[in-house]
C-alpha cells in the first residue's frame, strides 16, 4: 500500500470512463420518458415582443408543451447571483441576440425542432447598445430598468457599479515621476467554447424536483431553484454530473429554472441543450477597454499606476460585476506601488450577458499594465524582467494595503521562465522576446464541507461536492484520502455531483479547490484518523496518549499497524464504518472591498519568442514558457494540463478569437467555422511548462490553488516579442495576422 | 433538419433520370460536407436527396489514360492526395487537397463537389484551373465538357444546366515541365478556411499561370505568355507590373468575416510573390 | 404543415456486432449512434464537422458523423469509442492517453482516440507534426494537446515494442 501519492501522477479518476466512452455528461444521462426541449429566439437583438402565437407549434404531433412568459408565475421570477435581473424567459423585451422567447417540448427532437419554427412572434426591434461608447452616450436607451434598482445613483445609466481602488495619492506622486507611459489597450468579447454544450434537464421528483445540469456550483443552482420554485432546499436535488468543460461558464444559473418549469407543468423529465451557436449567445467573457498611467523613476523603481477600466457587461449582469471588481482591486500588478487609483466601470449593453471566465476579470487589465511596464523598460533603456524584477514584491510585503501580502518567491518564478525561454542570450534575425508577470487572487470568502467514511475492508468513500470539470479535484480528493488513510487509490471512491447525499461547497471557482475543499478532505480524514487512534487504544489497551495515526499509520508504543489491520478488530462483529466530517470556511471579513482578502495568489510568469512574418503578419510562436507558483504540486500531471490548458485558452484571445457583431447587434460568426479556437497545429514550437514549488501555500500539504495563473499574461507576453521582432506597438486583441500587417504598414508609413 | 426523400442510384442512367425528374427540387449528395451542413441550417430544402457514391460508373477511381488523369466524381480529398500519378504530375493540386478541413473532412469531401460546391475560396480551385482542369458533366441530353474556367459563375453557382451531374474532372497530364506551388491564408495553423488561396505555376517555356481565389465572387485564372514573370533576371518593376496585371480583378468583398479586402488585395501580392519564386525554384529543381 | 418523417432501412456493424435499423433519412449518423443505439460515447458539439468530437471510424477512416446521413452508412463498418477496448482490455493508445494525463474534461476525448487510431492504423511511426496534422480536426478547448500527442507517441512506441517482443518469439 503507497502511502507517497502526494506529488505522483496517478491515473485519474474518472479517466477510465472518458477514455471508453462511459462517462455520463448531461446529455448522455437516459430518463426514460423525457421531453426533449427546443429553444424560440428571434433574430434580432433588443426587441419589443408584441405577441407570441402558439398556435401552429401546438399542432405538431409530439409536442407537450409551448412555454412563454404568460406561462409562468407573475411577475415571473428573476434570478442572478449578484441581481435577480435575469427573467426565467423574455418578458416583454429581448435583451440579447438569442435571449429566448419561449421554448418548446416534445416526444422527439425533431418535432421540438419543427415546432419551435412554427412559434409565430410578432416584434418591433428597438434601438439597443452594444459597444462602450454606445452604452455611455447619455442618449443611450437603458438596458436595464431602472426599478430594478431605485437606491442606486446610476440606475439611469448603463453603468451598473462603478469600483474605485486605491491608495496613496496618485496626483501628488505623479511629478516625481521621470517616466509616463499611457495607453488604452482593448480586449475583445470572447466565449468559452467548451466542447460540451450546456445541458439541462428537470424531472418532478415526488413533491419535489430534481434537476441535472452541468453546472460548476451545483449548491448555488439549488438554492436559485428553491427560491424560485417555493420549494424547500430538501425537496430541490441537484446532480451536477462532471462538466465537459466549464471555464467559469457554467457556474451559475442559467436556463434551469425554464426547464424546471417545463417539467412541473408536463409532469415529466425535459431535457434541454444548446447547440454551440446558442452558447455563444449565452456565456462570454466581459470585453473591455481599459485606459493606464504608469509612472517611473529613471531607474526604473514604479512610481504610481492610475487605471480607468470600462468593462462591457451583456444584458445581465450574473457575475460578471464580481470579475470586474476582483481584476480591478488587483490590477496594479504584483509590484511595489507607493500609489495608486483604480476606477473600473461595469457597463450593461444589449449582448451575451457576460459572467466568469478563467481569469476572472483579470486578464484585461494585466494585459494593459503589462504592456506599459514593457513599453516603460523600452523607455527607460531598462532590460523588461530587471524592470518587473526591480518593483517586484517580495515575499511578504504587502502589494494591496490591507491585503494578503505576496505569498510565494515570485522572483524565482520569473526568473525560472526567463532562464527556460533564453532571456538575455542572442536571438536569431527576425525574432524577438517577451515577458510578462500576473497574479490573480485566489477566494476571498469560501465554505467546503467534505465527508468520508472509512469502510470496514479499509476502502473510502469520500463525498466532495466540488465540480470535477477536468481540472482533476476528483482525483486530488482521492490522493489526500490514500495518503491518510492508507487506502490504495483504486480503493476510493469519490462522490460529487448530488446535493441529495454530498454535503455543502459554496463553488468551484478562483482555483479554491485544492485549497478550500482539500483542506475540508484532509480535516475529514484526520476527524477519521482520530476515531481510528481512539479504536486502537481501546483494541490494544493503550493509553490514547500514546498513539498516533498519521499516513495510514498507527502507530503504537510497541508497533506500527496499517489502519486496516485496526478496523476489523476494533469494529467487532457488529460492523459498521468511521466517518468523518471536515470543514473549511474562509468567513468573510467585514470592511473589506472585496469581502474578503485572498487565500493565496497565483503567480505566472509568462516569457515568449516569437518570429513575425512581416509580409503577411503572421506570428509564429517559436518558444513558448509558462512558470507558475504553485505551492505544492499535488499531482504535477495535473498541475501541467492546468497550465497548458490555461496558456493555449490564452492564445486563443491573443491571437484569434473575437466575435463579430453586425450594426443590430445580432453575432455573425456563431458557430464553429468563423469563430476560431487554438487547434493541435496552433501550438508553439516548443511549449515548456514548468512549476516552483516551496509548499508555501494554505492548503493541503503546501499547496496553492492553480489553473488560472497560466491564461493570465498570455497577450503582453506575445504582444512585448512582437515588438521586440518589428518594433510595432498593438494594443488591440486579438493579434490576427491582418491587426499586425495593419500595424507594420502604419509603422512604414510613419 | 427537414425531412427529404434519400434516393441511391446504382447506375449513372438512374442518376441521370432521377436529376431529370426532380430538378431544382433535388440536390446530389456526395461527400456531403457542404450538403449536410446546408440541410441542417435549413439552407438547402430539397425534396429529394440523391447519393452518387453507389453509381457504378463514379465509383472512386483516379485513372491514367492518354496523357490524360481522370477522376471520378466520388474521389475524396485523401485519395487525391496520396495517388502518386497526381503527387507527380499536379504537385500543388496535392497541396491544395492536403489542407482541405482536416483528416476527417479529407476522408469524405470529393474533388468534383468542391469545383460544385463552387466558392470562391476553394482551395482545389486554382490549382485545377492552373492546371487546366475539364469537367465532364452528363445530363438527360448526353455528355459534354466544360473547361473549368468557364464552370464557375459565383459563389454556389456554376454552369452544370439543370438536371446535369459532374461525372469526373480531367486534367491534362503537363506536357512541358512545370514549377508549381499552392498557398493561402488562414486565421490560424489549424484547419480553416482561406482568405486568400493562390495557385502559381511556371513551365519550361516561359509561360506562368495564377490562380486565385476567395477575393472575388469567382476564382480567376491569368496567364502570361510574355515570359517575364518566369524570367528570375527580368528587372523587378517589369515583374510587377505584369503581376498587378494578373491580380487586377480581384474584387474581395467587404462583408468578409475573415478578413478586410485591403488585407487581401496586399497578401494577393505578397503570396502571389512569393509563389512565384517557389514556383521558378521548383522548375530549377525538376531539371 | 407538418414533415411526416421518412423511414429507411439500413444495415451497419457497429464495434463488430451487426445492426438492422430503421433511421429517420435526415438523421445524421452521430444522431442514430446516440439516440437509436444509445452508444452516447460519441459526442455532439459543433455539428458543422469543425470540432470531431463526432468522430468515429466508418470503413477505415476517420470521418465527422454529424455530417454523415445514417442511410449513407448502410453496409459500413463503424467504430466508435466504445469498441476500442477487446474484451475489456484497453487499446494501447486508450492506456496511453491515461498515462500521459491527455484527459482532462474529457470531452473531446472519445473523438481525439478515433482520429488517433486512425492515424496510427494508416501510419504507425508519426512524427509530431503528423500528429498535430493528423488530429487538427479534434478540438479541445482544455488545452491538452501537448500530452495527447505525447499519448499517441506512446502507443505507437508500444506497438513497436510489442511487435518487436511478438518478433523475438
Amino acid at each position: 500500500m503507497s502511502t507517497h501519492v502526494i506529488g505522483g501522477s496517478p491515473a485519474r479518476l474518472g479517466g477510465l470512463d472518458r477514455v471508453t466512452g462511459g462517462q455520463q455528461y448531461v446529455a448522455d444521462i437516459h430518463l426514460a420518458d423525457v421531453l426533449h426541449a427546443k429553444l424560440v429566439t428571434l433574430d434580432c437583438a433588443r426587441a419589443r415582443i408584441i405577441s407570441i402565437d402558439t398556435s401552429a407549434a401546438l399542432q405538431v404531433p409530439g409536442v407537450r408543451l409551448v412555454m412563454t412568459a404568460a406561462d409562468l408565475p407573475q411577475p415571473v421570477p428573476r434570478f442572478g447571483p449578484q441581481f435577480e435581473d435575469r427573467p426565467v424567459l423574455a418578458v416583454g423585451e429581448t435583451k440579447y441576440h438569442g435571449e429566448p422567447v419561449a421554448a418548446v417540448a416534445a416526444d422527439s427532437k425533431d418535432a421540438a425542432e419543427q415546432a419551435a419554427a412554427l412559434v409565430k412572434v410578432e416584434y418591433e426591434e428597438l434601438p439597443a447598445v452594444f459597444t462602450i461608447a454606445a452604452a455611455l452616450d447619455p442618449a443611450a436607451p437603458l438596458v436595464q430598468d431602472p426599478a430594478l434598482r431605485l437606491d442606486d445613483p446610476l440606475a439611469r445609466t448603463n453603468v451598473l457599479r462603478e469600483h474605485h481602488f486605491g491608495w496613496g495619492d496618485v496626483d501628488a506622486v505623479a511629478a516625481s515621476a521621470d517616466l509616463v507611459v499611457e495607453g488604452t489597450w482593448t480586449f475583445p468579447m470572447v466565449t468559452h467554447f467548451a466542447i460540451e454544450p450546456h445541458a439541462f434537464m428537470a424531472a418532478p421528483d415526488g413533491d419535489g424536483i430534481a434537476v441535472w445540469s452541468s453546472i460548476q456550483h451545483p449548491n448555488w443552482l439549488q438554492k436559485t431553484l428553491a427560491k424560485i420554485l417555493g420549494l424547500p432546499l430538501s425537496k430541490v436535488r441537484v446532480f451536477a454530473p462532471d462538466p465537459g468543460g466549464g471555464f467559469g461558464g457554467k457556474q451559475h444559473v442559467k436556463l434551469e429554472p425554464l426547464v424546471a418549469f417545463m417539467a412541473l407543468r408536463a409532469s415529466r423529465p425535459v431535457r434541454l441543450v444548446l447547440t454551440l451557436e446558442e452558447t455563444f449567445q449565452t456565456v462570454r467573457r466581459n470585453s473591455t477597454e481599459v485606459h493606464v498611467r504608469s509612472g517611473f523613476r529613471a531607474d526604473g523603481t514604479l512610481v504610481f499606476r492610475d487605471i480607468e477600466s470600462n468593462y462591457l457587461l451583456g444584458a445581465y449582469a450574473d457575475i460578471a460585476d464580481r470579475t470586474v471588481t476582483k481584476g480591478s482591486y488587483a490590477a496594479v500588478g504584483p509590484y511595489r506601488a507607493p500609489a495608486a487609483r483604480v476606477v473600473a466601470r461595469s457597463i450593461l449593453s444589449h449582448t451575451t450577458p457576460s459572467t466568469a471566465f478563467r481569469g476572472f476579470g483579470n486578464p484585461q487589465p494585466i494585459w494593459a499594465v503589462e504592456s506599459t511596464m514593457d513599453e516603460a523598460a523600452r523607455a527607460l533603456g531598462i532590460d523588461p524582467l530587471e524592470l518587473r524584477l526591480r518593483n517586484l514584491a517580495r515575499r511578504g510585503e504587502e502589494i494591496i494595503p490591507g491585503d494578503t501580502p505576496a505569498d510565494g518567491d515570485w522572483a524565482q518564478t520569473a526568473r525560472k521562465a526567463a532562464e527556460l525561454v533564453g532571456w538575455g542570450t542572442p536571438l536569431a534575425a527576425g525574432r524577438g522576446r517577451g515577458i510578462a508577470f500576473g497574479i490573480k487572487s485566489g477566494p476571498t470568502t469560501g465554505l467546503s464541507y467534505s465527508t468520508v467514511r472509512l469502510l470496514a475492508d479499509g476502502s473510502v468513500i469520500v463525498y466532495a461536492g466540488t465540480s470535477d470539470m477536468g481540472q482533476g479535484a476528483r482525483t486530488v480528493f482521492a490522493q489526500i484520502a490514500a495518503q491518510e488513510l492508507g487506502a490504495p487509490l483504486d480503493w476510493i471512491t469519490v462522490v460529487m455531483g448530488d446535493t441529495a447525499v454530498v454535503p455543502y461547497d459554496q463553488q468551484t471557482s478562483a482555483s479554491r479547490s485544492t485549497v478550500l475543499m482539500g483542506n475540508s478532505v484532509l480535516a475529514a480524514c484526520r476527524a477519521v484518523q482520530a476515531k481510528v487512534r481512539a479504536m486502537a487504544a481501546r483494541v490494544h489497551r493503550v493509553d490514547e496518549a500514546l498513539i498516533a495515526v498519521e499516513a495510514g499509520l498507527v502507530r503504537l508504543p510497541d508497533r506500527v499497524l496499517p489502519i486496516v489491520d485496526v478496523l476489523g478488530p476494533g469494529l467487532g462483529r457488529l460492523g459498521g464504518e468511521i466517518i468523518g466530517n471536515g470543514e473549511m470556511r474562509k468567513d468573510a471579513e467585514p470592511g473589506h472591498p472585496l469581502g474578503g482578502s485572498a487565500a493565496f495568489y497565483e503567480f505566472n510568469c509568462t516569457a515568449v519568442e516569437a518570429e513575425v512574418d512581416q509580409g503577411t503578419g503572421d506570428i509564429v510562436l517559436v518558444r513558448y514558457v509558462t512558470v507558475s507558483d504553485v505551492g505544492k504540486a499535488l499531482n504535477p500531471a495535473q498541475v501541467r494540463s492546468q497550465d497548458e490548458g490555461a496558456a493555449i485558452q490564452g492564445l486563443g484571445h491573443t491571437l484569434m478569437e473575437h466575435y463579430i457583431y453586425d450594426e443590430r447587434g445580432r453575432i455573425r460568426n456563431l458557430g464553429a467555422i468563423d469563430y476560431r479556437i487554438p487547434t493541435s497545429m496552433d501550438l508553439p514550437l516548443e511549449f515548456i511548462s514548468e512549476t516552483v514549488e516551496n509548499a508555501d501555500g494554505p492548503g493541503p500539504y503546501g499547496s496553492k490553488g492553480m489553473s488560472e495563473g497560466a491564461l493570465l499574461c498570455v497577450a503582453p507576453a506575445v504582444a512585448a516579442a512582437v515588438r521586440d521582432a518589428t518594433g510595432v506597438v498593438i494594443r488591440d486583441l486579438p493579434l490576427t495576422p491582418e491587426r499586425v500587417w495593419q500595424a507594420l504598414q502604419e509603422r512604414s508609413n510613419t | 433538419m427537414h425531412t427529404f426523400a434519400y434516393a441511391r442510384p446504382t447506375t449513372l442512367a438512374e442518376a441521370v433520370a432521377l436529376l431529370d425528374a426532380h430538378g431544382s427540387d433535388a440536390r446530389l449528395l456526395a461527400g456531403g460536407t457542404d450538403l449536410v451542413i446546408r440541410l441542417r441550417d435549413g439552407s438547402a430544402r430539397p425534396a429529394m436527396v440523391i447519393d452518387v457514391k453507389r453509381v457504378a460508373e463514379l465509383r472512386p477511381a483516379i485513372r491514367e489514360d492518354s496523357g490524360r488523369i481522370t477522376i471520378s466524381a466520388t474521389t475524396v480529398m485523401t485519395d487525391v492526395v496520396a495517388d502518386e500519378r497526381m503527387r507527380r504530375h499536379f504537385p500543388a493540386l496535392v497541396e491544395a487537397a492536403a489542407v482541405v478541413g482536416s483528416v476527417q473532412i479529407r476522408n469524405r469531401a470529393t474533388l468534383a463537389g468542391n469545383v460544385c460546391n463552387a466558392s470562391p475560396a476553394a482551395d482545389t480551385a486554382p490549382p485545377l484551373l492552373v492546371y487546366g482542369a475539364t469537367i465532364v458533366a452528363k445530363g438527360a441530353g448526353g455528355t459534354r465538357r466544360i473547361p473549368l474556367d468557364e464552370f464557375f459563375v459565383r459563389s454556389g453557382v456554376t454552369t452544370l444546366g439543370p438536371g446535369e451531374l459532374v461525372t469526373a474532372i480531367e486534367l491534362p497530364v503537363p506536357r512541358r515541365r512545370m514549377g508549381a506551388t499552392h498557398v493561402r491564408r488562414t486565421r490560424r495553423r489549424g484547419h480553416d478556411l482561406a482568405s486568400v488561396t493562390l495557385c502559381c505555376a511556371v513551365d519550361e517555356a516561359g509561360v506562368t499561370r495564377l490562380a486565385y481565389g476567395s477575393v472575388g465572387p469567382r476564382p480567376l485564372l491569368r496567364i502570361d505568355e510574355s515570359g517575364v514573370l518566369a524570367d528570375p533576371f527580368a528587372p523587378a518593376d517589369a515583374r510587377t507590373a505584369v503581376l498587378e496585371q494578373m491580380l487586377a480583378d480581384a474584387s474581395p468583398s467587404p462583408r468578409s468575416m475573415r478578413a478586410g479586402p485591403a488585407y487581401r488585395l496586399a497578401m494577393l501580392r505578397v503570396l502571389g510573390t512569393r509563389a512565384l519564386a517557389t514556383a521558378i525554384e521548383r522548375l530549377g529543381e525538376g531539371e | 404543415m407538418t414533415d411526416t418523417i421518412a423511414t429507411q432501412p439500413i444495415e451497419v456493424t457497429v464495434n463488430g456486432r451487426q445492426r438492422l435499423l430503421d433511421v429517420a433519412v435526415h438523421h445524421t449518423l452521430l444522431d442514430v449512434l446516440r439516440d437509436d443505439l444509445a452508444l452516447t460515447g460519441t459526442k455532439e458539439c459543433c455539428l458543422v464537422g469543425e470540432c470531431g468530437a463526432c468522430t468515429v471510424i466508418v470503413d477505415g477512416r476517420s470521418v465527422d458523423s454529424c455530417l454523415v446521413l445514417a442511410v449513407e452508412a448502410d453496409g459500413a463498418e463503424i467504430t466508435t469509442v466504445e469498441g476500442l477496448a477487446v474484451d475489456g482490455t484497453l487499446s494501447a493508445l486508450q492506456q496511453a492517453f491515461l498515462d500521459t494525463g491527455a484527459v482532462q474534461c474529457g470531452f473531446c476525448i472519445p473523438g481525439q482516440l478515433l482520429s488517433g487510431t486512425a492515424l496510427l492504423a494508416e501510419s504507425p511511426h508519426p512524427t509530431v507534426a503528423e500528429i498535430h496534422e493528423g488530429l487538427a480536426g479534434n478540438l479541445c478547448r482544455c488545452g491538452g494537446y501537448q500530452q495527447i500527442t505525447e499519448a499517441v507517441l506512446a502507443a505507437a512506441e508500444s506497438a513497436d515494442r510489442a511487435a518487436a517482443g511478438a518478433a523475438d518469439r
